[in-house]
């Protein structure tokens, strides 16, 4: 892994709303040895919004992003966010079908874009590039007896088939990485059902009951907790479900923690590094999920 | 720019000419309980040239873009892809969203992008409510986060050289 030319693509609602999302990869980055560089003057990828009713617009946003990070010197442009990662690769693979558009973008662009940025889903990152074994071997209070759902939702795999670094419909990056850590994953057909998006903002109880059933399923399952990678993902099943458990009868409350605080936990991190306090749903009570296993062997 | 109301919708027949309405979108797609047109037969409308009947639908408007109709699709059809396209030729040919709601949403989110080039998440909340005219309709979504910190009163300081590239590419 060359490390110099790595950097991170945040996104607008790392900077906000899942400020628990940035500061957890942060200390995971930091446990692993990479080095924690942020993209400079990067704008936002224009979710699913900008496409909707100006698709031209949405490519030019993420045009201008990519021949940044090019200029930058960036090669492995990381993304944690979903959405920001489907809008991001989606650009990087038009832009590379479609020569034109490409030349004539750049003629609009203080810098143009050649080609040369890979854009990495932060699961394709952890796995592909650091490596599980890295992984494994910094984990220092592995999460024996803990059971997870991982949760990746619709976008972090959804992306033409030349693209995608995992399943498309039956994806195993993070399981992989969970199972790294010590913990169990289940086999689950929810984990690509979406949750809604901005539904959740504009028309709610599509939202709610779309989250409802992925939440009610987990819960049947018996898994201690949803991992998620998605910021949009995570305020969607995390937020309001003290509501929505109760709409759908579910009694325990499912944590929903990020895939980064659950690896800076089994790596021993400290719960403030993580940002576990911005977590509706406390994320600290899967650990005596664990303890209570070890305790026994001990 | 530069290309005409023929040439979109030449482009819309031929990337949904390869249909053949196996209905696999439809039955792999999470809203289409909330839809009046299932995907398949929006797919199948637009292939034929009678888009201008999808254009009115609450579908193209409901569709979350997840892509789970895409992976299925035997064809390889871009089915959000082509809900899009439809959405602009719809408020290009001054068709009434049919769902405004979810319209005025994409609305106020890209008019926040383009102020700056990165959204403020709060504005975007008050400023939909206030345009539909329901202050705080998701009363129990921003004042949770606002409790936790989670949204800023202050906008995200705006990205260095975006208000000229705005006007440059415009
Ligand atoms: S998807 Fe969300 S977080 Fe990512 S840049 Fe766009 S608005 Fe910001
Ligand atoms: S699951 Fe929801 S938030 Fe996550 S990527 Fe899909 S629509 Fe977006
Ligand atoms: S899955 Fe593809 S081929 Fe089948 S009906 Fe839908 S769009 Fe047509
Ligand atoms: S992209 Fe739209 S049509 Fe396709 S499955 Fe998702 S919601 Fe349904």
């Amino acid at each position: 892994m060359e490390k110099d030319n790595i950097a991170l693509y945040p996104g607008c609602s790392l900077e906000t709303s899942s400020s628990h999302y940035m500061k957890s990869l942060k200390t995971v980055f930091s446990v692993l040895g990479i080095p924690f560089r942020i993209m400079n003057d990067w704008n936002c990828c224009g979710a699913t919004s900008v496409k909707s009713i100006d698709y031209d617009l949405n490519l030019q946003l993420n045009h201008k992003n990519l021949a940044l990070a090019e200029e930058q010197g960036i090669k492995e442009l990381v993304v944690p966010c979903a959405s920001c990662y489907h809008r991001l690769a989606d650009a990087e693979y038009m832009l590379s079908k479609d020569e034109k558009r490409r030349t004539e973008l750049n003629g609009k662009n203080d810098f143009p874009y050649k080609g040369q940025v890979k854009v990495r889903n932060i699961l394709d990152f952890f796995v592909n590039v650091v490596g599980l074994d890295i992984i494994s071997k910094n984990v220092k209070k592995p999460l024996s007896g803990l059971t997870v759902a991982c949760y990746y939702g619709c976008l972090n795999t959804r992306v033409p088939l030349e693209q995608s670094f995992d399943t498309r419909e039956y994806p195993m990056t993070m399981d992989m990485i969970v199972k790294a850590l010590g913990a169990n994953f289940i086999d689950w057909s929810y984990k690509t059902d979406c949750c809604g998006a901005s539904l959740f903002i504009t028309v709610n109880s599509i939202a709610e009951k779309l989250v409802g059933k992925i939440l009610k399923d987990a819960s049947l399952r018996g898994v201690d907790c949803v991992i998620v990678s998605c910021p949009m993902c995570q305020t969607n099943l995390d937020t309001k479900q003290k509501s929505i458990r109760s709409k759908n009868s579910i009694e325990q409350p499912l944590p929903v923690p990020f895939i980064t605080q659950l690896m800076g936990l089994a790596f021993g991190c400290k719960p403030k590094d993580l940002g576990l306090n911005k977590n509706f749903v406390p994320v600290e009570s899967i650990l005596s999920s664990c303890s209570v296993v070890k305790n026994e062997d001990e | 720019m530069g290309i005409t109301e023929l040439e979109k919708r030449k482009i819309l027949y031929k990337d949904t000419l390869l249909c053949y309405q196996c209905a696999k979108c439809s039955s792999g797609c999470p809203l289409v309980e909330e839809m009046d047109m299932y995907p398949h037969v929006v797919i199948h409308l637009a292939s034929l040239g009678l888009e201008r009947s999808v254009m009115n639908s609450e579908t193209i408007w409901i569709c979350a873009s997840c892509y789970a109709c895409a992976v299925k699709c035997p064809n390889d059809i871009e089915i959000p892809n082509i809900m899009n396209r439809l959405k602009q030729m719809a408020l290009d040919e001054g068709f009434e969203p049919k769902r405004k709601d979810v319209y005025k949403f994409h609305k106020v989110f890209t008019d926040d992008i383009l102020r700056r080039g990165k959204v403020h998440e709060l504005r975007i909340m008050i400023e939909y409510n206030l345009r539909l005219g329901k202050l705080l309709k998701n009363a129990t979504l921003a004042p949770k986060m606002l409790f936790k910190n989670k949204l800023h009163f202050i906008p995200p300081k705006a990205v260095k050289g975006f208000r000229k590239w705005v006007k440059k590419t415009s």
